[in-house]
């Protein structure tokens, strides 16, 4: 069975960073590999969606439509924006609430969603959905909020909704950031021991 | 992301690369020596990984002025003995193709590889959905299409094999789904790479004037006739039945992927088409005979259809044909629409996702368009530009980051055509109107297209305002470096080249250089300008603030941040709807700026009419 992440948030979130992790940790523990990272304009502010997939088999670097079976979602309007790939009954999203409100909706004063109505948003399309406070959380310990990425990670690790064990993502971490490792595995550890 | 520890990991190895890194890696596993290139999305991250590893792997790398530059470069190391690998989006190969042409006639002595990058949606290109495989037609230029990450490394490896066998350039065509794409890749060998060649003169190959022209181009056809041939096995067939599909790249795999939606393809034949240029006539006429019905999917234009039903004439007159006719030209396809257009064929079910078009219907998303990010130079520069010269001015744009300069509150490029072309345009229009034009051209698009327009538009006297964005860097891509920046592709420092020097050289003297983050100083050079009657140019200079970023991260640093006084602000609303940063929000009755995003260029303390921005105490980190 191929497990369909798919990583949305908005550039300079760590979006690619957590993609590259994942597709480590899974290559380590012997799984095939495929998925997207889009570069370019796309990062300029723009939403990105980063697909990974991992299993015995897979083909199409792109999740088929309604197949995720986890959406991380970096920034929560983008968890809402990228329904189109859950299903319910399939579809775990994990989402961190730290909005980045984009330029658009200032420029034609548009007011950010609450996250209740962005849960109202996905609840159709979610088996389960949590809302952790990871970016924030980060910045208080450990001083960088985007090492919210990583606590998204041990979150989604702790709740049984990643099948890859959490050495690899460790080893994953150790091989992406030789140079300092520490703060991002100290995340991790947040999130594989976050109650919520 | 810049550095991948596993470009250089050992035979026998399985790691996960992007297709882009895949196709560096087999260029390194195909010893190359030399590899120049220009970067373009979705291309540049062959050129970035082969800028990391050249030194540990050695061989030479540069990131040359423009594409051209780049092949010429390349197509030299080829002519000496010594294999080389350019790589560049598919505009890229617009600039170059004036020079790749005669060399597919005179041919190459070192294998010689042209990555060539299609970004069909135009995920991150202006300009138009170009299908490159045309020039492979035009030119004769045999061409392979891998269709994930593996295939990107063994058929750059291949394409080397090919090209210095056959002794002719060869192009290995991508699109962004695949280039972008990444996957599971088992390395091979790496060899000591040939760095060093030499030209030896051989007028028979490289004399491509008229008569040997002609022999040129029979050598030529010849050679095509023997790469079809001997490669028609790389070309696949799989699967058995009375239907038969025949694709290429990334569309095989979509198709893959739905198998089991499509009735896991009972009765179906799968042509996987991996050399695009020759097709082998051989392989589809053996693959058409006894077939009932024939798809052909493929992105973009019906380039392999249209082949194939000349084919079937002979082949198979009576199967029936599809291609356009359920899938579309335009955009990219997914797994979602080849499952689709096939459905009906296959007694399989169509998908039906009208739950979440309803949604996607009903919810009413605030957009999140790419934009300038917060402390870019050029929403300085752009700002000035606009208080003084006002909205009735054209805005000639060019490609760059500030193509983002088309967005909202600026919408300041009146037409973005392609590298360069902005200058032109202007003068032309110049030449038929007496309306005023500002140009933007940006430091390293000067350096790739920028001078002869100036040139031009200095000789034939049209007066645009003429502003040269300079950050440093080849931005929008990465980062990389051009002649007016102070490191190599190689990773060494050098002595930057500056465009003032240039511009003055072409006798123009009404030049103001400025710093992009002084409002004050951008609008007084602009209000100069504006009011002579010289052909101006305003240099407008600020490092990319990203990249800058980058810089003072490394050395544990971080910029001053702004911040709006409280009780201070009285709503104007200057800052949010006039100038747009990403880190200023306005929700309800508040403006404040994120802490965290802030990137301290303080051009929102200039602008604010009040003087409610003010520096913030420094963060203390934990």
């Amino acid at each position: 069975m191929t497990c369909n992440v798919l990583i949305a948030g908005v550039g300079g979130e760590g979006v690619l960073f957590s993609s590259v992790i994942i597709a480590r940790a899974a290559n380590f523990e012997g799984h095939e590999v495929r998925g997207t990272q889009l570069h370019g304009l796309a990062q300029r502010g723009g939403a990105i969606p980063t697909h990974i997939r991992f299993g015995k088999k897979v083909h199409s670097p792109l999740i088929p439509r309604a197949q995720a079976d986890l959406i991380l979602a970096l920034e929560p309007l983008e968890a809402a924006r990228f329904c189109y790939f859950a299903g319910k009954g399939r579809t775990n999203f994990i989402v961190d609430t730290y909005p980045v409100k984009p330029v658009y909706a200032n420029l034609f004063d548009q007011p950010y969603p609450t996250y209740e109505k962005i849960k109202q948003m996905i609840d159709p399309f979610a088996k389960k959905y949590v809302f952790v406070d990871a970016s924030n959380v980060c910045e208080q310990k450990l001083g960088d909020p985007v090492d919210g990425n990583m606590m998204m990670l041990g979150v989604a690790i702790a709740n049984g909704m990643l099948p890859l064990k959490k050495e690899s993502i460790i080893e994953a971490i150790k091989r992406t950031a030789p140079k300092g490792p520490d703060e991002d595995i100290a995340a991790f550890r947040m999130g594989l021991d976050y109650k919520g | 992301m810049a550095f991948n520890p596993d470009l250089l990991e050992k035979e026998g190895k399985k790691v996960v690369l992007l297709g882009n890194e895949a196709i560096a890696r087999g260029a390194i596993e195909a010893g190359i020596g030399l590899s120049a290139c220009y970067p373009g999305t979705p291309s540049s991250e062959v050129g970035i990984a082969l800028s990391s590893v050249a030194r540990e792997a050695g061989f030479y790398f540069e990131w040359s002025t423009n594409e051209k530059v780049a092949y010429e470069t390349s197509a030299g190391a080829a002519f000496s003995g010594v294999r080389a690998l350019t790589a560049m989006k598919h505009f890229g190969l617009n600039v170059a193709i004036d020079s790749v042409l005669p060399t597919i006639y005179t041919g190459v002595k070192g294998g010689l590889v042209i990555m060539v990058a299609d970004d069909p949606l135009g995920h991150s290109s202006a300009q138009s959905e170009q299908d490159t495989r045309f020039y492979s037609r035009m030119g004769l230029i045999p061409a392979l299409e891998p269709s994930n990450a593996q295939e990107c490394k063994d058929f750059t490896k291949l394409a080397f094999e090919i090209s210095e066998k056959h002794r002719i350039p060869v192009i290995l065509r991508t699109t962004t789904m695949v280039s972008h794409s990444v996957g599971t890749v088992k390395l091979g060998k790496t060899p000591v790479p040939k760095t060093k060649g030499k030209f030896v003169k051989d007028p028979e190959s490289f004399y491509c004037i008229p008569p040997a022209l002609q022999k040129l181009h029979e050598r030529l056809i010849r050679k095509i006739d023997a790469i079809e041939i001997e490669y028609e096995y790389l070309n696949k067939a799989e699967g058995e039945g009375k239907t038969g599909i025949i694709t290429s790249g990334v569309s095989y795999q979509y198709l893959k992927e739905m198998e089991n939606d499509l009735n896991n393809l009972k009765g179906v034949k799968i042509a996987k088409l991996n050399m695009t240029y020759p097709i082998s006539r051989s392989f589809v006429t053996k693959f058409l005979k006894g077939l009932d019905k024939v798809f052909v999917l493929e992105e973009l234009e019906p380039v392999i259809e249209n082949f194939v039903r000349a084919l079937a004439k002979d082949a198979n007159p009576r199967a029936e044909m599809h291609g356009k006719d359920l899938l579309s030209r335009i955009g990219e396809y997914n797994p979602e629409t080849i499952q689709a257009a096939l459905a009906p064929f296959l007694k399989a079910k169509k998908p039906d996702f009208s739950m979440h078009d309803a949604y996607l219907k009903k919810v009413q998303l605030p957009v999140r368009k790419a934009v300038l990010c917060q402390g870019c130079p050029h929403r300085s520069t752009f700002y000035a530009v606009k208080k003084v010269m006002g909205d009735q001015t054209i805005w000639a744009g060019d490609i760059g980051c500030y193509v983002l300069g088309i967005q909202e509150p600026f919408k300041m490029e009146d037409f973005i055509v392609s590298m360069g072309s902005g200058l032109g345009i202007a003068h032309g229009i110049q030449k038929v109107s007496d309306q005023k034009v500002v140009v933007f051209i940006g430091d390293s698009t000067f350096f790739h297209a920028g001078m002869p327009p100036l040139a031009n538009t200095k000789t034939h006297g049209t007066k645009p305002l003429i502003v040269i964005l300079d950050n440093g860097v080849t931005a929008m891509t990465g980062h990389q470096p051009h002649p007016g920046s102070d490191f190599t592709g190689m990773g060494e420092k050098r002595i930057p080249m500056k465009i003032e020097d240039i511009v003055r050289s072409f006798g123009i003297s009404n030049i103001r250089i400025v710093n992009a983050f002084s409002q004050k100083e951008l609008q007084l050079a602009i209000k100069g300008l504006a009011g002579s009657n010289e052909l101006g140019v305003l240099i407008s200079r600020g490092l990319c603030r990203l990249y800058m970023r980058r810089l003072l991260k490394k050395q544990g640093g971080e910029f001053v941040k702004f911040q709006v006084a409280p009780g201070k602000c009285r709503k104007c609303l200057e800052c949010v709807h006039h100038f747009a940063c990403p880190a200023i929000i306005h929700e309800g009755d508040k403006v404040y700026i994120r802490e965290d995003m802030c990137w301290g260029c303080g051009v929102c303390a200039q602008i604010c009419p009040v003087g409610a921005i003010i520096p913030a105490a420094r963060r203390k980190k934990k």
